[in-house]
């Protein structure tokens, strides 16, 4: 009896270790994103599932914001040193989180762990860099190339679009399908920084000089650049102006199939496989002096305060490496995952239209990246602004540029 | 000393929120005017007045108050004009007044992200009900919020919309309050419905509409959804104003401080206008006794 | 006489229909887009009706988030808000318009300026304080600051100063303190601003978005306009699902006003009847 009083206690003792032992293992982390925001929770969700089930020790707390105010969130939550452990970041925010310090460059745990980083896409993974450290692990990434029409090229009786093509291959092109109607039109480009910073490089040109010490905005080659996609506007109307546009989306426009050619992001495929009722498919972009191309990044980042670097960096190297992870990005059709597995890529290249899905990887040659620089939200809205200017005709490309000039120097302190 | 006890009591919470959320905080960013702040990297930096005196010269910072006082012309005598009428028709006695009273508040309780993106729409040059309402009268309505001229009366049409419902519920407010015995004093003298109106309702509507006045001037300097959601201050910087900007420099520029002096910029001007409305006041507002 | 009656009567019709229109016709456009599938949002020419109206827009959005949950959170911070606000409010309006004491106007200037710096940069120092108060991830986080409530205030301060002295006075003479003064004439004769200030705080309670946000990071403590938030996405907006959010939530602020709207009524007859 007493005995069995005492193994009684006894057991009850053993089994409160253990469970307090195996409660003390488990490590929840707090991770924040906002690329899952709308439809893809669903799919991060499936991530997070198979990651604890590979991970009993590791819970993830997904926080998922709307991208409007997600800085603004994440900001407060820095400043009070609550931020999550884990979180992600967009390109044009990520120089300024790896620059103030407020993220933990990587290295260490990737040598700890031993990261295979020839599972990255090198572009990708080479994006998150800073000063020569690595700072994030690449989520995800889109990049843009030019959709085309296939329908109007064939009513022009124009030839598609081949990666060898040049500005004036496309201007002439542009110019016959603009000829097919009064409400059809050649081509869209946006004219704004994210489009001018790579297709200045088309031309040779740079916004800065090479050790990003000064800025080069108003140079003769940037100049002819500008005028070159203005007279796209205002010259040969072979793309809307903001009038004959009229608050209409460039996506509708090209899904209505009054437009030619669309330069934008990978991240349009989903959408103009619901909505286009004619063939279409997709070419690398033009060059003139040089061939350039360019993409959208995500990088997955640790907070350098948190005090579970590990099983963050599991995670957030699990969002970025894993097959399983990007096998579920590709199905749901969110963007690309950065991963170079064979079968993924196969599986991605095999899921059509576009036919050609192999351009994706095909402009990935001629990847330029942008400044990475603190201002980078104010650099792009000032250049942005001037652009719009020309872009309406209210000043010519050189007054444009030469005021951009001005105001940049004496905003940005480079 | 009873008196002083209620007194305080009274105003407790309202003191107590004062300084833990409104006077901390906004020593917090006095301070940080004078300060270089990234939010992210570290703490201030203490860099003096250099913010303001970047500010005051910056070419930004005339075009943002040329913005607002466009803002201002346009939107103030609109409202006010617009909502006494609406609370003046909403304050007879007609069968159906509650349905209409209720349309006219319907707008008031859309949000005003939903509004604002509903009224991006609504402006489009081509295909928006607005210019094809313009249509049937013969105008050729203009491309509105991708115009420089024309974005900035685009978010005056959408913020009238917005607000008409608002402020002449609190005009009717103020209209429902005053004694019936006035009038009915006049209806003795044999006075008419205009004369009742300018002797009667409007001197007495004063405060309310003094109140109006002061919100109006101060929300109109700090001006945001709208612009935020339907122009982002464009085209060309057509609708940058006082606090699009300090949204931008704070969370998206990574200059808090240059933020919080541009806001202490924006304080000044409010204050002065609010000063000016309650000096001007005792000419014609007119308070009970 | 008749005539003139019948002109008014049919120029009031004409000209409340008239505005009742300009109100209306975005509101229409709202529902309309908010029926369509995603593919039929950019067919031309623009359905004003549309063609083939589809619920798809409701069906993602109850799928997005714990929406039952994100109603009854908003509800709960709203009501509570709105009873706060009124309160706190009314108290320091009645001192503010009826009780005369030295450093009054001061204070009170002091509570309109508060209202001149714009909230954006004072968000951070104030999430400070809620930090060093830890009230961070609490609803007492989102609801503590709204005892101050200087717009209210003056609001109320202002409708409570036509209120003739004279009244006042007499319960004065009585021996009535001014609790009593405050709960038994005050506020009745305050009746239809209160209402009118309940609908506003409500409301404005009920759409806020960003403090919320920033504050209560708790998934199961979203409010709706934080869930409705998700829809903002990094590249281009849904329409119909946007129209359908702010559809959505607008139903209780409906609800509440036609609530409201009684009270108004009879608020508005005693302080005529009284007055």
């Amino acid at each position: 009896m007493k005995n069995l009083k005492r193994f009684m206690v006894l057991s009850l003792l053993l089994v409160l270790c253990l469970s307090f032992t195996a409660f003390a293992q488990v490590v929840t982390i707090d991770f924040l994103n906002f690329s899952s925001s709308g439809d893809n929770e669903v799919h991060l969700e499936k991530m997070r599932e198979i990651f604890e089930a590979q991970n009993p020790n590791i819970k993830v707390n997904i926080q998922t914001i709307g991208y409007g105010d997600y800085f603004v969130r994440l900001m407060t939550s820095v400043v009070a040193g609550t931020a999550p452990d884990a979180f992600e970041l967009n390109f044009e925010n990520f120089a300024a989180y790896a620059m103030k310090g407020t993220i933990m460059p990587l290295e260490e745990l990737m040598e700890k762990t031993g990261f295979d980083t020839s599972v990255s896409d090198p572009n990708a993974l080479a994006a998150f860099r800073s000063d020569g450290k690595q700072y994030g692990l690449p989520f995800s990434f889109s990049n843009v190339i030019v959709l085309y029409n296939k329908d109007l090229f064939d009513q022009a009786n124009v030839p598609y679009p081949n990666s060898d093509w040049t500005w004036a291959d496309q201007l002439d092109a542009a110019i016959k399908i603009r000829a097919l109607g009064e409400d059809i039109f050649g081509i869209f480009q946006p004219i704004q920084f994210h489009e001018f910073y790579k297709v200045v490089r088309q031309n040779g040109g740079r916004l800065f000089n090479a050790d990003m010490t000064k800025f080069t905005v108003n140079t003769p080659e940037n100049v002819e650049t500008l005028q070159y996609m203005v007279d796209r506007v205002q010259k040969y109307n072979v793309m809307p102006t903001e009038e004959q546009l009229s608050g209409m989306g460039d996506w509708d426009l090209f899904a209505a199939g009054r437009l030619g050619m669309l330069v934008t992001g990978s991240w349009a495929f989903p959408y103009m496989m619901e909505n286009c009722d004619f063939d279409w498919d997709i070419a690398v972009e033009p060059g003139n002096t040089a061939k350039a191309t360019h993409f959208f990044a995500n990088g997955l980042v640790i907070n350098k305060d948190t005090d579970k670097a590990e099983a963050a960096f599991e995670w957030i190297k699990f969002l970025s490496t894993s097959k399983e992870a990007a096998e579920i990005r590709v199905q749901a059709g969110w963007e690309l995952p950065a991963v170079t597995h064979q079968e993924i890529l196969d599986l991605y290249a095999a899921t059509t239209p576009p036919e050609s899905k192999s351009v994706i990887f095909e402009s990935l040659q001629y990847l330029v990246t942008p400044p990475v620089i603190e201002q980078f939200g104010e650099l792009s809205d000032i250049l942005g602004r001037h652009l719009g200017d020309a872009r309406d005709g209210f000043v010519t490309p050189q007054e444009a540029l030469d005021a951009a000039q001005a105001e940049l120097e004496s905003r940005i302190t480079l | 000393m009873g008196k002083k006890l209620t007194i305080f009591l009274f105003l407790l919470p309202s003191l107590v929120g004062l300084v833990l959320f409104s006077i901390i905080p906004i020593g917090t960013s006095l301070y940080l005017s004078l300060t270089e702040w990234d939010v992210i990297g570290g703490p201030p930096k203490f860099h003096g007045l250099k913010n303001y005196v970047q500010i005051l010269q910056s070419e930004e910072m005339g075009r943002i108050l040329g913005n607002t006082l466009y803002f201002i012309v346009l939107y103030i005598p609109l409202i006010l004009t617009v909502s006494i009428l609406v609370a003046l028709l909403l304050n007879n006695p007609y069968k159906g007044i509650g349905i209409y009273r209720t349309i006219y508040y319907v707008p008031v309780l859309t949000s005003w992200v939903a509004a604002a993106l509903l009224w991006k729409w609504l402006l489009n040059a081509r295909y928006g009900a607005v210019n094809a309402i313009l249509g049937w009268f013969g105008i050729q309505g203009p491309s509105w919020l991708q115009d420089k001229a024309w974005a900035m009366p685009g978010v005056v049409l959408s913020s009238i919309w917005k607000d008409m419902g608002y402020f002449s519920l609190i005009f009717l407010a103020g209209l429902q309050g005053i004694d019936k015995t006035y009038y009915e004093a006049a209806e003795i003298d044999g006075a008419s419905s205009f004369a009742k109106f300018r002797y009667i309702t409007l001197p007495l509507v004063t405060p309310t509409l003094f109140f109006v006045m002061v919100i109006c001037i101060i929300n109109s300097f700090q001006l945001f959804p709208q612009v935020m959601v339907m122009t982002e201050g464009g085209p060309g910087g057509a609708t940058q104003v006082f606090v699009e900007r300090i949204y931008n420099y704070a969370f998206r520029y990574y200059k808090m401080g240059y933020a919080a002096s541009l806001s202490w910029i924006l304080f000044a001007f409010i204050f002065v206008a609010t000063i000016i409305q309650l000096r001007m006041q005792k000419r014609w507002v007119h308070y009970d006794s | 006489m008749t005539r003139r009656l019948l002109i008014k009567k049919v120029s009031f019709y004409l000209f409340a229909s008239l505005i009742g229109f300009f109100n209306l016709i975005p509101f229409f456009w709202m529902v309309s887009t908010s029926l369509k599938a995603r593919k039929a949002l950019a067919v031309l020419p623009v359905q004003w009706i549309p063609e083939e109206p589809s619920f798809e827009a409701y069906q993602r959005l109850f799928q997005l988030f714990p929406f039952a949950r994100a109603i009854w959170n908003s509800v709960f911070i709203s009501v509570t808000t709105t009873v706060i606000v009124v309160v706190s409010a009314s108290l320091a309006a009645y001192v503010f318009a009826k009780v005369p004491f030295k450093g009054r106007e001061v204070l009170f200037t002091l509570f309109l300026m508060t209202m001149m710096i714009p909230g954006q940069v004072t968000m951070i120092p104030n999430f400070l304080v809620l930090r060093y108060l830890g009230l961070l991830n609490t609803y007492l986080g989102v609801l503590l600051p709204t005892i101050y409530n200087a717009f209210a205030t003056f609001l109320l301060r202002q409708n409570m100063r036509i209120i003739p002295d004279a009244f006042l006075e007499a319960a004065i003479i009585d021996g009535a303190s001014h609790f009593t003064i405050f709960s038994r004439i005050v506020v009745p004769l305050s009746k239809p601003i209160l209402a009118a200030l309940s609908v506003i705080t409500f409301m404005g309670t009920w759409n806020d978005y960003l403090w919320p946000l920033i504050v209560l990071t708790d998934r199961a403590k979203m409010t709706l306009p934080v869930g409705l938030g998700l829809l903002n996405t990094q590249y281009g907006n849904q329409y119909n699902l946007l129209m359908a959010g702010g559809l959505i939530s607008m139903v209780p602020i409906l609800l509440l006003y036609f609530l409201a709207q009684k009270h108004f009524e009879q608020g508005l007859s005693i302080g005529g009847i009284k007055g």
